[in-house]
C-alpha cells in the first residue's frame, strides 16, 4: 500500500506568551498513514491532535523533522496550493468555514479558488453536493440550514476540491447525535466507495470505534496504534491516561476482572451480547439467563 | 427581537427586471439617479417617474411592499419637505407670525420630497430583484478598470460577500448574548440614553471576541480551500449580456438624454 500522509519524528510549539515558557504541543511524532484508509486520532483536548491535523495540509509547518504528503514535502511552498488541493480539511465549527450564502457558491468557492473553468465547477459542484446527499438543498441560504446539513455542506465543500485525503478535525464536536451521525455515515460512505483516506480528528470513542484504525495521542504522542479491536482490548492503557472505553469494552473487562474469561474485542452491543450468550450457554445452565436478556 | 431586521433584502423572482443581468440593474440605477438630479421641471419629474413606475410594474412587486421600507425615512422626508416650505424666497401666498409660506416654497417641497421618495423606491427596485451575490458579483466587474490604478476591487467584493453571509449568523450570536446577560441581571431596558448606552456595552465585547474568533477560523478554513486571492479564479456562474439588457440600456440613455434635452429648453 502507498503511503497517504507520512510524518518524520516531527516536534512543534506555539509561540509562548510573555512570561510563559513554551509547552511543546507535538513531540518527536512519527507516523503514517496507508492511503483509502480510515484513520482515527483519538486524545484529550490539549493533546495536539489539531495541531497535528493542521500540519497535514501546511497550515502549520513542523518546527523539527518533515510531514510528506502523497510525496510532496509541506515545507515546499511551490506546492501548497497542490498540497492543499490533495488533502481538504475540515473543521470543527460549520459556521465558520462556510464562505458563501447560497449553498452552491460556498461548494463551488474551493474550485473557483483553483481557476477551473465554470462548466466543469458547476459538474464538480453538482456531484459533491449529490455525494453528501444537499443536492436539494442547493440553492439555500446556510444559516437557515440544521447544524449536520452545514458540516455536510463544508465536507461537500472540501470534495468539490476532488482531494484524495480529507482531515476531518472535531467535525461533530458541535453537532447534536443525529447530525453526528448523518456525518460520520457520510465520511464513511466517502472511504469505502470514493476511495478517499479520512483522517478523523475526535475524542468520541464511538466514532474512533468505526474507524480503520485508531491512533491514541497523550501530550503530542502517540502512545497507543492499532484497529479499533486492538486499541480497545487495553482499556487499563486508555484509562491511564485519562480516556474511557467504548460502554461495551468496560463491560466484558469489568466481567474478566471478576474472573470470567470474555474476548475484549467486541465493540458493538450486538458483538458483546454474542460474546456473552456464548460464553454463559458454555459455561453453565444458570448463567444462559443473563445471556439472553443482555 | 433582532430577527426583523433585513438588509438588501431580495424578492426572489422570473420578471424581466429579476433577470436582467445585475450589471445593468446596476447601471441603469446610476442613469437614473442623474437623470432624477437633473430633472427640473413638471414635465422632466414626470418623466422619471413613467419609468419607475414602468419598472415596478414589470417586476410585479408589490407597491405595499415598497412603501413599507420608506417607514424608517419618513422624518426625513417630512424635514426636507417643512425646511423647504418655509425657507424658500419668493411671492408669499401666505404667512403667520415668522412663517411664511411662498409659491416658490410649495414647489422646492413638492420636488424634494419626490426626488427623495423616488431615489428610495428606484434603489429598493434593485435591492428587492437582485440578490445580493450578484450585485457583490457586478460591483466587481464594473469596477474592474479600477484593478489599474491598485484598487483592490476583488478584496473589497469579498469583503461584502462574506460581510453579507455573516449577517445573519451575528444577529443570532447577538440574540444569544443579550439572553445570556438578561439571564444575569443585566437591565437593558430602563433608566435614560446614556444608561443604556452603557448597557449596551456587555452585549458589544463578547460580540466583538467571538467576531474575531470567527474571521480567524473562517481565515484558516478559506487557505485550506486553496484561496489565495483574486488572482487566477474563476467563477461558476459566469454573467452574460441579452439583448434585453442592451434594449435596458438604450432606454436608460434616452431617460437620461431626454432629461438633459427638457432641461436645455428650460423645462
Amino acid at each position: 500500500m502507498k503511503q497517504a500522509i507520512q510524518a518524520n519524528r516531527i516536534t512543534f510549539q506555539y509561540e509562548p506568551q510573555e512570561g510563559k515558557v513554551a509547552v511543546p504541543v507535538l513531540e518527536d511524532l512519527s507516523l503514517s498513514i496507508e492511503e483509502g484508509s480510515f484513520v482515527a486520532v483519538l486524545g484529550h483536548n490539549g493533546c495536539g491532535k489539531s495541531t497535528l491535523a493542521k500540519h497535514f495540509n501546511a497550515i502549520l509547518l513542523p518546527q523539527g523533522g518533515s510531514i510528506c504528503v502523497y510525496g510532496m514535502d509541506t515545507a515546499d511552498e511551490e506546492k501548497l496550493i497542490d498540497i492543499r488541493r490533495t488533502v481538504g480539511m475540515v473543521f470543527q465549527n460549520p459556521d465558520n468555514q462556510i464562505v458563501a450564502n447560497v449553498v452552491e457558491e460556498d461548494v463551488a468557492f474551493a474550485p473557483e479558488n483553483l481557476g477551473i473553468l465554470p462548466p466543469e465547477i458547476r459538474q464538480r459542484v453538482d456531484d459533491a453536493l449529490k455525494q453528501v446527499g444537499m443536492y436539494e438543498f442547493r440553492e439555500h441560504a446556510p444559516h437557515l440550514l440544521s447544524g449536520g446539513q452545514k458540516q455536510r455542506i463544508a465536507i461537500a465543500g472540501v470534495i468539490a476540491m476532488r482531494p484524495k485525503c480529507i482531515v476531518l478535525d472535531e467535525p461533530t464536536a458541535m453537532l447534536d447525535p443525529q447530525g453526528r451521525q448523518e456525518v460520520l455515515s457520510t465520511v464513511k460512505r466517502l472511504c469505502r466507495e470514493s476511495g478517499i483516506t479520512v483522517v478523523l480528528i475526535t475524542h468520541h470513542m464511538m466514532e474512533a470505534a468505526q474507524a480503520d484504525r485508531i491512533l491514541v495521542m497523550v501530550k503530542g504522542t502517540v502512545i497507543a496504534d492499532g484497529t479499533p479491536r486492538q486499541v480497545f482490548s487495553q482499556p487499563e492503557l486508555l484509562q491511564s491516561v485519562g480516556l474511557s472505553v467504548p460502554q461495551t469494552t468496560q463491560l466484558l473487562y469489568a466481567l474478566n476482572q471478576a474472573g470470567c474469561k470474555l474476548p475484549l474485542e467486541a465493540l458493538s452491543v450486538e458483538e458483546c451480547a454474542d460474546a456473552l450468550y456464548h460464553y454463559f450457554s458454555n459455561s453453565s445452565s444458570g448463567g444462559s439467563n443473563l445471556g439472553t436478556t443482555t | 427581537m433582532l430577527k426583523d431586521i433585513t438588509l438588501g433584502q431580495y424578492f426572489p423572482g422570473d420578471t424581466i427586471v429579476h433577470r436582467l443581468d445585475p450589471r445593468t440593474k446596476l447601471i441603469l440605477v446610476c442613469v437614473y439617479i442623474v437623470a432624477l438630479f437633473c430633472a427640473k421641471s413638471y414635465v422632466s419629474y414626470a418623466v422619471v417617474a413613467a419609468f419607475l413606475v414602468l419598472s415596478m410594474w414589470l417586476s410585479t412587486i408589490r407597491l405595499s411592499v415598497i412603501v413599507k421600507g420608506l417607514k424608517p425615512l419618513l422624518i426625513i422626508i417630512v424635514l426636507t419637505g417643512l425646511l423647504n416650505l418655509f425657507y424658500t424666497e419668493g411671492t408669499p401666498i401666505w404667512s403667520f407670525w415668522i412663517f411664511t409660506i411662498t409659491r416658490e416654497g410649495i414647489r422646492n417641497a413638492f420636488f424634494m420630497i419626490s426626488r427623495i421618495i423616488m431615489l428610495i423606491f428606484g434603489t429598493f427596485l434593485l435591492t428587492y430583484t437582485t440578490s445580493p451575490i450578484a450585485l457583490t458579483d457586478a460591483m466587481e466587474l464594473l469596477l474592474n478598470p479600477l484593478k489599474k490604478i491598485k484598487v483592490p476591487v476583488h478584496e473589497l467584493s469579498m469583503m461584502m460577500c462574506i460581510a453579507l453571509r455573516f449577517i445573519p449568523t451575528l444577529i443570532s450570536e447577538t440574540d444569544k448574548i443579550i439572553s445570556a446577560q438578561k439571564a444575569r441581571g443585566a437591565d437593558f431596558e430602563s433608566g435614560n440614553l446614556m444608561r443604556r448606552a452603557k448597557a449596551l456595552i456587555p452585549i458589544l465585547v463578547p460580540l466583538f471576541i467571538s467576531a474575531f474568533r470567527r474571521a480567524d477560523e473562517l481565515a484558516v478554513a478559506m487557505e485550506s480551500r486553496c484561496y489565495h486571492g483574486g488572482k487566477g479564479r474563476t467563477r461558476m456562474k459566469q454573467l452574460h449580456m441579452h439583448s434585453r439588457d442592451y434594449v435596458a440600456l438604450a432606454v436608460g440613455i434616452v431617460l437620461l438624454a431626454g432629461v438633459i434635452v427638457l432641461r436645455s429648453f428650460g423645462l
